[in-house]
């Protein structure tokens, strides 16, 4: 029996789509869904703002799509082993805690040499992170190479507070300050603050460094 | 008298059926206060404040009266009813994500047919005009009579997108119209400029002067061009906006038109759309070179078919070319979302086109090679063949190479990592730009010993030089091609990326150079007959299976494109906070595509019926032309240059003959 052309061409049509289809069907499935909320609670410890850290980092923040981890050579951006230790002397007069909340919300600020600029702000649309899933972000990328220390009550320049930098420069104004003073009447509680000062600027000398 | 009964019958049933509507209408008119269901019924509709003693002072039972409070109750809801604007609608079953999917992909499928074939058409019929050889006209004719019934089912697709956009997404569709209402004048001015042109040439064909003609022809391109340059602005703006604040409010106009992608998408589609169109028609001439009857049939559709055939294959070529400058594109507007493309959810969609790719060029260069039996002196590269076949399915295997293989974990740690030891090389960037290169290379060969076949005697001076010369600028580049793909391995990431330019330009440059030192060698040559129709039949399912494959990969790419934008309408600006929000598994998408695939080839084939019915009327004299093409030189190259003497012949003799019977 004579197939009619008609027939003989749709079920080539639908031969080759269904082959397409296998084809589809053979690759790794991966639904990619929105990013959820995270709540974060008032009072996490550091531990749990570093796991909270981790899964905003392999999630929502979408991080991984372009940094690694552990990995080396030819890279589009820079590797993430290690930063915790990086950060502290990467960009001279900048904390660690300091240079990592600049890398979020203002990377095109510092372009590590041989990288090229491309980074997101990670508070702005697209990847929009809230203030306290970048203080998370924070924490994890601080145990790449280091400890976490930040707290949920951390502040940070984006955030209302100062830079660890420049409240390390204050402090030593101050110690300069109390040490012009302490001739003229010595006092336990500026001698306290400047001995707080002084340990302070040592920390942030230290990360500089 | 007996011939004016029946029209004075139909008059006196028309005014007395005239008369019923009007005489019913204000039957409804009038009664209709009475019916309407607004309208409390008297006895049912006691009003809210009415106490109980005024029920039952009416004598109302207590179910009454219970059911007289529900109705009021429900009055007063509905009355009170505050109106909140829906964001989105569902359609069941399949919901709204793939209803828009299907329909916006079966629009732009139609689109790209209703734009590609003027564009191959004019020139089929510039180079009519310009040989005087009738059977050029003819055949771009035949390509213009698939456009009408294209053209409508695109615009009702069109409309079907619209409607759908605005009942599925109003709040979406509502902001996209807000940022691009003073598109929409000049989009529908074009849109009726163009309908006036695509009637006027097709209906107008014969009718008026062939310059004027050409040049409503050349119309129709200008303006479908216009159009598709005012949509690509629409959809390139949700992938990559401009113009518009972090919170969407219009900045500018020109610039949210003008974003990072609407230029590389207006070029991509361009070409690509050439070369689908090109396919369409190719699989149309097949199609009907299958259901022939006659030899002459079969030499008209064959010659279609190969002009088709050969359209698409211009259109393919540079293709990959003009996809490097829209993803390095994408790049500068967000690392992130090439990243998300390259590296990320979808690239495995990368492996799937590779698949579609190496098909492309496997099933074009099996045409040409079956082809080639059609003229009489092509024995003689038959031995080229086998080579370029395991050419062809050796770079189609390394492009279809994944860099990482889905394995289990014994099998990771056997193999110390997902990448395999060996094959693992060849999932790498180098090797896949060299296997793309090298393929084109290798069509480009099949397409030069095509040419060359029906060529017996060569009259250029110095052809042997050239002829050398033209072997060395093909090993040349494949030299370069495989030799830059090696070095890839050996520099860093930055480097390698720039090697893919000198390897494009090689083979470009090789392209170009042979087939001017081709044209040179075999103007004057002494050629053998065309024998047009006589093909194997199953050249003609290579064309189809070609169709398919280019329409699966529109569909594929498509996806790839809008499925970029992840949970975002507007990339950035406008989330996506629908159910449909979350971005499909490949397989699913494939599903999809599939689908959509086959409905297009339903609809299609409805058109080439249609079309098929329009050249039921051929005349005696189309049937001599026909027999006339089946013994000449014709195409585009030696292989059937109209130059020779026979083609001159026919070309006199189908100058002769009246216009074909089916023109409107």
């Amino acid at each position: 029996m004579k197939i009619p052309i008609t027939l003989q061409i749709a079920l080539l049509a639908v031969g080759m789509t269904g082959f397409y289809t296998l084809v589809g069907q053979a690759v790794p499935q991966k639904e990619v869904h929105p990013p959820e909320v995270i709540e974060v609670a008032a009072n996490v410890t550091t531990a749990e703002l570093v796991e909270i850290g981790r899964t905003v980092f392999e999630g929502k923040g979408i991080c991984q799509t372009c940094h690694t981890i552990g990995k080396s050579g030819a890279l589009r951006f820079p590797d993430l082993q290690g930063i915790a230790e990086r950060a502290a002397r990467q960009r001279p007069g900048y904390t660690q805690l300091d240079y990592l909340a600049e890398s979020l919300y203002e990377p095109d600020a510092f372009i590590v040499p041989g990288f090229v600029a491309g980074m997101q702000p990670a508070n702005r649309p697209p990847i929009g992170l809230s203030d306290v899933e970048i203080l998370a972000v924070i924490a994890y990328l601080q145990t790449l190479g280091g400890a976490a220390t930040v707290t949920v009550d951390t502040k940070f320049v984006y955030t209302g507070g100062a830079r660890e930098q420049d409240a390390a420069e204050a402090a030593t104004e101050a110690v300069a300050d109390a040490a012009g003073s302490e001739d003229e009447e010595p006092s336990d509680l500026a001698s306290g603050e400047a001995a707080e000062a002084e340990a302070a600027g040592d920390r942030a000398g230290g990360d500089d460094g | 008298m007996s011939q004016k009964r029946p029209g004075v019958l139909l008059i006196g049933l028309g005014v007395l059926a005239f008369l019923a509507v009007i005489v019913g209408a204000w039957r409804l008119a009038v009664t209709i206060d009475d019916t309407m269901a607004f309208r409390a019924p008297t006895r049912s509709a006691p009003a809210v404040a009415e106490t109980e003693s005024g029920a039952a002072d009416q004598g109302w039972t207590p179910r009454e009266q219970a059911l007289a409070d529900e109705a009021a109750a429900q009055a007063e809801a509905d009355r009170t009813k505050p109106y909140v604007e829906a964001e989105y609608r569902a359609v069941p079953r399949i919901g709204s994500r793939v209803a828009i999917w299907v329909v916006a992909q079966l629009h732009l499928l139609f689109a790209a047919f209703v734009l590609a074939v003027p564009m191959f058409a004019v020139v089929v019929e510039a180079i009519g005009l310009k040989t005087g050889d009738k059977r050029y006209d003819d055949l771009a004719y035949e390509f213009t009579k698939l456009l009408s019934v294209s053209f409508s089912l695109t615009a009702t697709l069109g409309a079907g997108l619209t409607f759908m956009l605005i009942a599925l997404y109003p709040k979406f569709t509502n902001y996209l119209m807000s940022v691009f209402s003073p598109t929409f004048l000049p989009y529908v001015l074009l849109f009726f400029a163009e309908a006036a042109f695509l009637y006027t040439y097709y209906y107008g064909w014969g009718k008026f002067g062939p310059k004027l003609h050409l040049f409503l022809g050349i119309m129709l391109n200008v303006v479908g061009t216009g159009i598709m340059f005012i949509a690509n602005a629409w959809l390139t703006f949700m992938s990559t906006p401009s113009g518009v604040s972090e919170n969407g409010a219009l900045i500018s106009t020109w610039d949210a038109v003008s974003n990072y992608t609407w230029m590389p998408i207006n070029i991509h589609r361009i070409i690509a759309n050439l070369a689908f169109g090109g396919s369409i028609a190719a699989a149309y001439a097949a199609y009907k070179f299958l259901s022939a009857k006659t030899q002459a049939e079969r030499a008209h559709y064959d010659w279609m078919g190969y002009i088709g055939n050969f359209v698409a294959m211009c259109g393919l070529l540079p293709l990959p070319f003009a996809g490097y400058w829209l993803a390095k594109e994408i790049y500068a507007f967000s690392q992130t979302m090439g990243l998300t493309m390259m590296g990320g959810a979808f690239s495995w969609l990368f492996i799937i086109q590779a698949v579609l790719i190496g098909n492309l060029f496997l099933f074009a260069n099996w045409y040409l090679w079956l082809a080639m039996g059609r003229i009489e002196g092509a024995a003689r590269f038959k031995g080229y063949i086998w080579p370029l076949l395991v050419i062809v399915i050796a770079c189609f295997a390394v492009w279809a190479t994944p860099r990482s293989i889905i394995a289990s974990t014994e099998e990771i740690q056997a193999m110390g990592g997902s990448s395999h030891p060996i094959l693992g090389f060849l999932g790498v960037m180098s090797a896949k730009n060299t296997a793309v290169n090298i393929i084109i290379l290798a069509t480009f060969v099949s397409f030069l010993l095509y040419r060359r076949s029906n060529i017996i005697k060569t009259t250029a001076r110095g052809a042997g030089i050239v002829k050398i010369l033209q072997g060395l600028l093909i090993l040349a580049s494949a030299a370069i091609v495989i030799g830059y793909g090696i070095r890839g391995y050996f520099v860093d990431a930055a480097t390698r990326i720039g090697f893919s330019v000198p390897q494009v330009s090689s083979v470009l440059f090789c392209m170009l150079f042979v087939t001017m030192l081709d044209a040179y060698l075999t103007r004057g040559a002494q050629a053998t007959k065309t024998q047009w129709g006589r093909i194997r039949p199953i050249s003609q399912y290579v064309l189809i299976l070609l169709a398919v494959t280019f329409t699966w990969m529109m569909g594929l790419m498509g996806y790839l494109r809008s499925g970029l934008r992840l949970h975002w309408h507007v990339y950035g600006v406008i989330r996506d906070t629908s159910p449909d929000a979350f971005t499909p598994t490949l397989g699913y998408a494939t599903k999809v595509v599939s689908s959509t695939v086959l409905i297009f080839f339903l609809m299609i084939g409805f058109v080439f019926w249609l079309a098929g019915l329009s050249g039921k009327k051929v005349g005696a004299e189309e049937e001599e032309q026909a027999d006339a093409v089946a013994n000449s030189t014709l195409g585009f190259g030696p292989a059937g240059a109209p130059a020779t003497a026979s083609a001159s012949n026919t070309a006199t003799a189908s100058a002769a003959s009246p216009p074909p019977g089916n023109r409107p």
